[in-house]
């Protein structure tokens, strides 16, 4: 059996001109640097107004169109059943497994990138969506009238997609054993999970509607839509536009479990990263106190794991609402709960950050086995060679060790930049005055530079 | 001899200076601030 690699820890860097550690003082003088030329020479709000303009008739016609969205959404929903068919009939090895390395490397790290740079294309791919139309529209020919919904309980926000969220994640990490393997969990639990979250899927949709329900408590049309923020390309009226990128980003954060949803991307990350690195020795502590006091093996990992996750989702709240809670103390400052959600869109593009420098590698590496070897045979079981890649591998010398760390540094970089660039670019729309939304942000400035020292601090110790 | 066998473990101090200089000035600066409006 080929073993995949972990999503770290594959070679050790060598001759790195400086030390790790040194890396996060160079990161944290960026920041620094960045928000005092921001405080100087940013004195408008320039993300306020997404300057949307509309792109040709005929390419909206073609994308946007019935016949486009009927073919994605035939192609989303034939994968979602190809990805539950081979982790029911497929092998038992998660490595040669399809299901496995689709949902969680390709779908699961692949569209948030994706959406950044095309918008959110996983709206039409999206299988439940596509199902929910489906259905809707036959019931809507059939009986004469548009099916009747529930109102979603608009308290509840896009609180059930961070919760799906971090259940996702849960599941992939906590639930499942890693045993050496990129994704631990086993086919027929993810086939299995996938069946269970479809019919969930489709009842909320029965209830609520299907975009209702989309916007909201879907969690992967949630979470991969909140990365389409931040790019140029959107749609309005059912017609394609460019605007102008992270704008977009600016409004997303006002219906409410918004803010914890980003934090739960970005704390979900954080746990994957830190749980066989820095975490490791805490964790096997806690374990060995649940053992003794009387919990199986199995049950006292994942009960550990758990805590860990959740406290990882709870630091990352905090340190957030320490900036939220500096910036309320700044005169002029709107309310606490306004600030909490207006600023709450700064994190994106620290998640995005987050997830490109955790998993660049795992994605790199684990994409040549699903084009080559997962794509011909599906099921794992050497009995099919659909397009004759099957004997194909992975070649890990495509990435060295030290490219995966400068890929790692610039995105936490750079990710943090634009996230210090949209909190200053609210501020400034908050408090009017330049001056008083620079010291506003001083509190912010302390969130982004801890964030980075903190993610890598994590991606140190993992690729140590 | 020095104990160094497990001094990787508090590689994790280094990354802490940038945090605490950051967050050193805000507060400096603020308690200046309030200083100065007082």
């Amino acid at each position: 059996m080929t073993l995949l690699p972990y999503a770290h820890a594959l070679l050790a860097r060598q001759d790195l001109p400086i030390p790790e550690w040194l890396f996060a003082w160079g990161a944290s003088i960026v920041l620094i640097v960045s928000f005092f030329a921001l405080s100087v020479a940013w004195r408008e709000p320039r993300f306020e107004e997404e300057r949307w303009r509309p792109l040709g008739a005929g390419l909206s016609r073609a994308l946007l169109g019935l016949p486009a969205q009927i073919l994605c959404g035939a192609i989303g929903v034939f994968l979602l059943g190809v990805a539950v068919y081979a982790g029911l009939r497929g092998t038992e090895a998660p490595d040669r497994n399809f299901a496995l390395t689709f949902v969680f490397v390709t779908v699961w790290l692949g569209f948030p990138v994706l959406s950044v740079l095309l918008g959110d294309v996983f709206r039409p791919f999206n299988p439940w969506r596509a199902i929910g139309r489906a259905v809707g529209g036959t019931f809507g020919a059939l009986a004469g009238q548009r099916p009747a919904h529930l109102a979603y309980p608009e308290a509840l926000g896009r609180w059930p997609a961070a919760i799906g969220l971090l259940a996702f994640v849960w599941l992939e990490v906590v639930y499942g054993p890693s045993g050496g393997v990129a994704v631990g969990l086993s086919p027929q639990t993810t086939a299995v999970a996938a069946l269970a979250y479809s019919g969930y899927t489709l009842a909320m949709i029965a209830l609520f509607g299907t975009e209702k329900w989309c916007e909201r408590g879907e969690v992967f049309s949630v979470y991969f839509g909140m990365f389409a923020q931040l790019g140029a390309f959107g749609a309005r009226d059912g017609r394609l536009g460019l605007r102008r990128p992270f704008s977009a980003a600016t409004r997303w954060a006002t219906v409410p479990g918004s803010a914890a949803v980003v934090i739960a991307s970005i704390a979900s990350t954080s746990f994957d990263g830190a749980q066989e690195g820095a975490f490791q020795g805490a964790i096997e502590s806690v374990i060995d106190w649940f053992l003794d006091i009387g919990l199986g093996a199995v049950a006292a990992e994942r009960v550990a794991d758990t805590l860990f996750m959740l406290l990882c989702f709870g630091g990352v709240w905090l340190i957030y609402m320490l900036g939220v809670r500096g910036m309320a103390s700044v005169g002029g400052a709107p309310s606490v709960q306004r600030l909490r959600s207006g600023f709450a869109h700064t994190l994106i593009p620290i998640a995005l950050a987050y997830l490109v420098a955790h998993y660049f590698s795992l994605f790199v590496f684990q994409e040549q086995a699903q084009f080559t070897y997962l794509l011909s045979d599906p099921l794992g079981t050497a009995s099919t060679d659909l397009f004759g890649t099957a004997s194909g591998g992975i070649d890990f010398r495509i990435l060295s060790a030290n490219a995966i760390w400068y890929v790692q540094v610039g995105a936490l970089v750079i990710g943090h930049v634009i996230a210090l660039t949209l909190a200053h670019d609210r501020a400034v729309a908050y408090w009017g005055d330049y001056r008083q939304a620079a010291r506003s942000q001083y509190w912010m400035l302390a969130v982004m530079v801890a964030f980075t020292c903190f993610g890598l601090y994590l991606l140190s110790v993992a690729n140590g | 001899m020095l104990p160094l066998a497990h001094v990787s473990h508090w590689l994790w101090v280094l990354y802490l200076p940038p945090v605490l200089i950051v967050l050193g000035s805000i507060v400096r600066t603020t308690l200046a601030e309030r200083r100065r409006r007082d």
